[in-house]
């Protein structure tokens, strides 16, 4: 009982902060989801008109299937390449420690500056194209063509995420006995044979981790594509999120906004639950 | 039994929760209805402000909300406040700076819970979306006895589905900063002066220095009234541009992509024009001469050589004026100083004061007429003679922007049309029908 309530007692306060600034704003959205709320005229209630208009909404549905292929361009690279990383800067050689920080100093750059830098990298007047042009290739809008603006997209978040990832494997590692590589030697395991064999499979709770925490990044990104293509070319590169934030500040439309926000909650925890069974299911969590 | 009691406080906790949302939106709800309510009363507020007003009794605290003018404007905005405050000491203004790109979220904030500044700088586009839903103060009204200090087409920036809501402040039309090296080299010696010439140059400055003449910029729907095409009808209700002179420009935008004349990054706002001037990419950049200083500041060798001329000219032969505008808030609890305090930011002699230190042009007459905006033709800095162009210009310009609240989605859907049309090869004539569908059920 007294430590029951001093649990509380130091649970208090961000419960108070949760509860103002995460569920309240959150119950009140959800409660919004069913107005048309515009914030200057009064609310009505519209039932699920909202949702229904959503979903017969063609760029609602285009944003819906930008941002899960955003999501498979970027999560399996963030999941996959860190682990590399990670294995390779775990390694007891001189100066590991610069590269180290070498690989996480993308993380520490602000989006808005990376998403400048890589919009200079880019452009059709940018760097991209000046090497090509010396292979003889015409100058290419790998952000104004409606098919190579994610796959751009997704680079930028890969470069700029996979250090902060690299770090949580990086800490994983630190868990792998080293004994089992030993004996894993002695049986002739060579490089890749231990890794696979042991590393992966020991370090399999922080991939799912992993694999949540990216998921919920790729789902939420938007400043990358408010910064550097405004949703576009022809809205190949609006996401829900950024949608969400267009039709909410840019139209005006508070209600309709929510009622995304919503879907894409849904969303998100769907995938999460799926992880999350499949985390349950793993023996070696 | 311990893990049943904390689950029993934690859906206590959202059970309060759930109560201070309804609680919340309730009360929200009352203060829109107040709001509304407080609309439908103006006519009531207002004569009791004109009582006010007609004794000399203004009083009141006012906030002033102008946006990016801090520090740099520091010293005038102080003088305005301090002149204003003398003027009517019952009245204490309060001025607040706030980032440009972050403007439109603090209004929208400060509305939601209530508290919207009194005076607020604004945009044109974000006048019209508040002013259509009631938050601003009728000016066609409350400020009719200024209305005639202004420029005619600048007085209706501020309005939307004929009513205005703002009062024009500092503007600008365009002028024009070019490279003359890069012409000289494309063999010509001169700036052109109309989009025809300028598409015309472009081929051979193209050719011969690898640079761009004429670009898209990202306002391209300005190009319709620039060339005599109205976006929307007169009273606002359906779109007006689906005409062949429409669908022909379109076809030349189309024909000058096809010879690589344009990159589309500079219309879809990815790259900074000023950037690709300053990297001598582009041979000029048409746009307001107080902007011409950012060539200065990346790369001052490229500004050095610079000239500044008239701005281009369409078929309409008017140029767009996009001014910053006064708005005061229909909620204030002190609206008719808030609405003086707007008069007197815009009257001639602070305007007047205001243009000359920030580049910018006065909308009112009397205060561009001051010999200031006559000097400069001769001036061999671009900035300087680019403004003095600019307020040439200025009785004869026009903005050009909507007048709908749903301005932003009448340009999307326009942009989106002219995008189908360079990267899915429609044809202009049917674009231009399905944005018109568009743009028509929107308003309707």
């Amino acid at each position: 009982m007294y430590k029951a309530r001093h649990a509380w007692g130091f649970l208090s306060i961000p419960l108070i902060l949760l509860l103002l600034f995460t569920f309240i704003p959150s119950i009140a959205a959800l409660a919004l989801s069913f107005t048309n709320y515009n914030i200057f005229r009064p609310l009505e209630f519209v039932g699920f008109a909202n949702y229904i208009e959503a979903f017969q909404d063609a760029t609602f549905r285009k944003a819906m299937f930008n941002t899960v292929y955003y999501w498979l361009l970027v999560t399996p690279a963030l999941v996959v390449l860190p682990i590399f990383v990670a294995i390779l800067v775990n390694q007891k050689l001189k100066g590991v420690k610069l590269f180290r920080l070498i690989f996480y100093f993308p993380t520490l750059v602000s989006v808005v500056v990376t998403a400048i830098l890589f919009s200079w990298l880019f452009a059709e007047q940018g760097i991209i194209n000046y090497f090509l042009s010396f292979f003889g290739i015409d100058p290419f809008g790998w952000l104004t063509n409606t098919v190579t603006v994610m796959p751009a997209l997704a680079i930028v978040t890969i470069w700029q995420g996979f250090g902060y990832y690299m770090l949580f494997y990086l800490a994983a590692l630190q868990g792998v006995p080293k004994d089992l590589y030993e004996a894993a030697e002695l049986d002739g395991a060579g490089f890749w044979r231990k890794h696979i064999s042991i590393t992966i499979p020991i370090i399999k709770p922080m991939i799912f981790f992993v694999a949540v925490i990216s998921t919920m990044g790729a789902f939420k990104e938007f400043t990358l594509m408010l910064t550097m293509t405004k949703g576009g070319p022809l809205d190949a590169s609006t996401t829900a999120v950024y949608l969400v934030f267009k039709e909410a500040f840019t139209n005006l439309e508070m209600g309709y906004a929510s009622a995304i926000s919503f879907i894409l909650f849904a969303l998100i925890l769907i995938i999460t639950l799926i992880n999350q069974k499949l985390l349950d299911q793993n023996p070696n969590k | 039994m311990e893990k049943f009691k904390m689950n029993k406080i934690f859906l206590l906790l959202l059970i309060l929760g759930s109560i201070l949302v309804i609680v919340t939106a309730c009360s929200g709800a009352e203060d829109t209805n107040a709001d509304t309510d407080n609309s439908k009363e103006t006519n009531e507020s207002e004569s009791e402000g004109t009582n006010e007003e007609a004794s000399g009794e203004l009083s009141g605290e006012i906030e002033f909300m102008t946006i990016s003018l801090s520090p740099t404007f520091d010293e005038y905005l102080n003088g305005v406040k301090a002149a204003f405050e003398a003027e009517h000491p019952g009245v204490t203004v309060e001025l607040r700076d706030v980032p440009f790109d972050q403007v439109e979220q603090i209004v929208l904030t400060s509305a939601s819970s209530g508290n919207m500044p009194d005076v607020m700088n604004l945009n044109t586009e974000f006048v019209k979306k508040i002013g259509a839903n009631g938050a601003l103060v009728n000016m066609d009204e409350a400020a009719a006895d200024v209305k005639d200090t202004f420029y005619e087409g600048l007085w209706e920036t501020g309005g939307v589905n004929g009513t205005v809501y703002a009062l024009p402040w500092y503007t600008t039309t365009s002028g024009l900063i070019y490279n003359p090296e890069l012409l000289e080299k494309a063999g010509f010696d001169a700036p052109p002066a109309t989009y025809e010439e300028a598409w015309e140059m472009s081929a051979t400055i193209l050719e011969k220095t690898g640079a761009y003449g004429e670009v898209i910029a990202p306002d391209m729907q300005l190009l319709f009234p620039k060339n005599g095409i109205d976006i929307l009808n007169e009273d606002y209700t359906a779109a007006a541009f689906n005409t062949p002179e429409a669908a022909e420009l379109w076809a030349s935008f189309k024909e000058y992509y096809d010879q690589g004349l344009y990159p589309l990054d500079i219309m879809l706002n990815q790259v900074s024009l000023a950037e690709l001037y300053a990297q001598e990419k582009v041979a000029w950049w048409g746009t307001g001469p107080q902007l011409f200083r950012q060539v200065n500041d990346i790369a001052p060798e490229v500004y050095e050589k610079s000239l500044a001329g008239p701005p281009l000219e369409g078929e309409a032969g008017k140029q767009h004026a996009n001014p910053m505008n006064i708005a005061v808030a229909e909620s204030s609890e002190s609206k008719e100083a808030a609405i003086e305090f707007a008069k007197f930011v815009t009257n001639a002699d602070n305007q007047l004061e205001f243009g000359k230190l920030a580049s910018v042009l006065p909308p009112v007459e009397e205060a561009v007429n001051d010999p200031f905006f006559e000097e400069g033709a001769e001036s061999e800095d671009a900035t300087i003679r680019g403004r003095y162009y600019a307020a040439q210009s200025l009785a004869a310009a026009v903005n050009m922007t909507p007048a709908t609240e749903h301005v932003s989605a009448v340009n999307e859907i326009i942009h989106t049309a002219f995008q189908r049309v360079i990267l899915e090869d429609v044809d202009p004539a049917d674009a231009l029908a399905d944005a018109e569908a568009e743009v028509n059920s929107l308003l309707q």
